[in-house]
């Protein structure tokens, strides 16, 4: 009764929240509901309720082609680990390279061009790439005299898709980070300096402990998406092309292709409840583990 | 007077220009030139001859420039007019629409003593942690909900994102006094009058920084689109992009183009300065806008602790 009392006192702020909760609840959590596809055997005209359950027939069919789920699987989880632990050292070096520099109007331009990278749209991206890689106009081949069909070679493509991603990323990533250092006492500098430690020892001893949190909330957070990818990198920057699949095809764009060709919905649909609950599994692991360590820097 | 001789000193210390300094900034340098060549290619090409860019290929330093490229871009000025149209609609209206009801939703997280709060705190976070994926979005929305073609998909869905309601709470939190919130009470304002009178234009920066990144966010969408979008007259600029590459394919492959591209390229094979060019006009307004909310980046985005 209490409960409610100070619930109806309070009933102004259930109402600021409430658009916030129905948008959550029907573009989200229904959503959520909808993984249970994974065990029906979808059929557009019954709709979701209607169509028929089939139990594990659908896991079935995804062991049973076990080389294509195998291979998606692995690149998705290959260029995870690449994009956030490179993705990570470079964030946090360039966010200290430019809270230490003291050349502070040109550092302003510098951060701006850093950044806008991660504005760009991997739809317009993906003309740009082709601009360097066309195989009779692009620049590459024609600098260096070269006839490398890039869009047809899969061999070249982790370290492509790497260096976008770095390009398209690294700047935006740094800012979050530059965020947090921006917020140190300059007097901790000031004294570490009195005590006769040089640039590296101060950047050592304070300013990298004082990025820890941050790093950790964010390591833990993109555990929660380590079968999710960034699917205009993969989708749009590679053109969708087919010979480049084997290096370059992830669960998601996996996923989009057979949404459009209306194909392998069981397969997919498995796929799906794969990449959600999987995710969802290792971040409550990943969090316990950083608890044991730090209960302060986990997430719950 | 003193006081002034030792602050001065300081200012000359701290800017004291060493060969460190001297190498670090030139590291930088060159990292920013390498992140800048994409951007510029993409300027240069579409000002580049079409003759050149048929002969020679794409190039920094072409032999011959030319208005041409933008002049074919306004050519098939209907669909581009819409698409802008579109997408100018989609990004105004979802950062206005997203903002209120993320600020709002943030503000209440930050009253203790409001007996819904934990719940509300979980409800936000579980969707970062754990989602439907793609096919079973895409199944809900338009099998059950019926949403396809709908414009406000583009909006809707979006429109709460986890992170940047707990950006808005934390800087409440941080830099929004609890006093004034106070005094307003005690002066007999309701809940409603303190949020939107005081709090919320103290937000400024952090609007101003999660704005930009909501804005950013729509401006950038081509997925929803792709999925959901039919009509020409739904078409965002992303899409437009995609429909422009499909038609370069299909030509190279002799196959039938889709009758989008061919509205909005009016049958004529696209040129590839005219494809830079359109990239051009599509991200332009974004790089424009940024600088203005640059200052807002470092001070708004406080994001402090996830946890509470």
């Amino acid at each position: 009764m209490n409960f409610m009392k100070r619930l109806w006192k309070h009933r102004a702020l259930a109402v600021m929240a409430l658009p916030g909760f129905l948008i959550l609840f029907f573009f989200d959590y229904v959503a959520m509901g909808g993984l249970i596809l994974a065990f029906k055997n979808f059929d557009y005209r019954l709709g979701i309720w209607n169509s028929p359950w089939n139990g594990l027939d659908n896991f079935k069919f995804l062991i049973a082609s076990k080389s294509v789920f195998f291979t998606i699987t692995r690149n998705t989880l290959i260029y995870y680990a690449i994009f956030t632990v490179l993705g990570m050292l470079l964030e946090v070096s360039l966010a200290i390279a430019m809270d230490q520099l003291v050349f502070k109007r040109i550092g302003k331009v510098m951060q701006s061009i850093f950044v806008v990278p991660a504005f760009i749209s991997f739809t317009a991206v993906q003309f740009i790439v082709y601009a360097f890689l066309s195989p009779d106009k692009g620049m590459i081949n024609n600098l260096f005299g070269l006839s490398t069909r890039w869009y047809l070679e899969a061999e070249y493509w982790p370290m492509i898709l790497t260096i976008v991603k770095m390009w398209s990323s690294t700047g935006y990533g740094a800012v979050l980070f530059l965020s947090v250092l921006a917020g140190i006492d300059p007097g901790l500098y000031e004294s570490a300096q009195i005590d006769g430690a040089g640039k590296w020892q101060q950047i050592w001893h304070i300013t990298l402990p004082f990025l820890k949190p941050m790093v950790t909330v964010m390591l833990l957070l993109s555990v929660g998406g380590i079968l999710h990818s960034d699917t205009g990198l993969f989708y749009q920057v590679t053109r969708n092309s087919g010979p480049l699949y084997d290096t370059t095809q992830v669960l998601d764009s996996y996923i989009l292709n057979s949404v459009f060709h209306n194909s392998n919905f069981g397969f997919t649909a498995a796929a799906s409840f794969f990449q959600s609950v999987f995710g969802a599994a290792l971040i409550l692991i990943a969090n316990m583990i950083v608890r044991k360590i730090n209960p302060e820097n986990a997430l719950f | 007077m003193l006081k002034k001789h030792t602050v001065l000193k300081r200012i000359i210390h701290d800017k004291k220009i060493t060969t460190g300094q001297i190498a670090l900034l030139t590291v930088m340098l060159v990292a920013a030139i390498m992140t800048a060549i994409p951007i510029l290619f993409v300027f240069v090409s579409a000002f580049t001859d079409e003759n050149v860019l048929a002969e020679a290929g794409y190039g920094l330093f072409p032999s011959k420039l030319s208005l041409n490229g933008f002049n074919t871009v306004f050519k098939y000025e209907k669909q581009l007019l819409i698409s802008y149209g579109v997408t100018i609609f989609v990004a105004f209206s979802g950062t206005v629409f997203g903002l209120l009801v993320m600020s709002m939703y943030g503000y209440v997280l930050t009253r203790r003593d409001f007996p819904l709060r934990k719940f509300l705190t979980v409800f936000l976070i579980i969707p970062m942690l754990f989602s439907g994926g793609q096919l079973s979005s895409y199944i809900v929305y338009t099998s059950l909900y019926h949403m396809k073609d709908n414009i406000l998909l583009l909006i809707l869905p979006q429109s709460m994102q986890t992170l940047y309601v707990i950006i808005l709470r934390t800087y409440i939190v941080s830099s929004v006094p609890r006093e004034l919130m106070d005094a307003a009470k005690i002066d007999g304002a309701g809940e409603y009058t303190t949020f939107f009178r005081i709090v919320f234009p103290l937000m400024k920066p952090a609007l101003a920084a999660v704005g930009f990144m909501t804005a950013a966010m729509y401006w950038n969408d081509w997925q929803n689109a792709l999925l959901f979008m039919e009509s020409n007259t739904k078409k965002p600029l992303q899409l437009l992009l995609i429909d422009i590459q499909k038609s370069i394919e299909t030509i190279l492959s002799n196959r039938n183009i889709p009758p989008s591209a061919l509205a909005a390229m009016q049958g004529r094979i696209p040129q590839y300065s005219a494809t830079m060019a359109t990239v051009v006009v599509v991200i332009v307004p974004i790089m424009l806008a940024y600088p203005f909310f640059q200052k807002y980046f470092i001070k708004g985005l406080t994001l402090g602790s996830v946890k509470e």
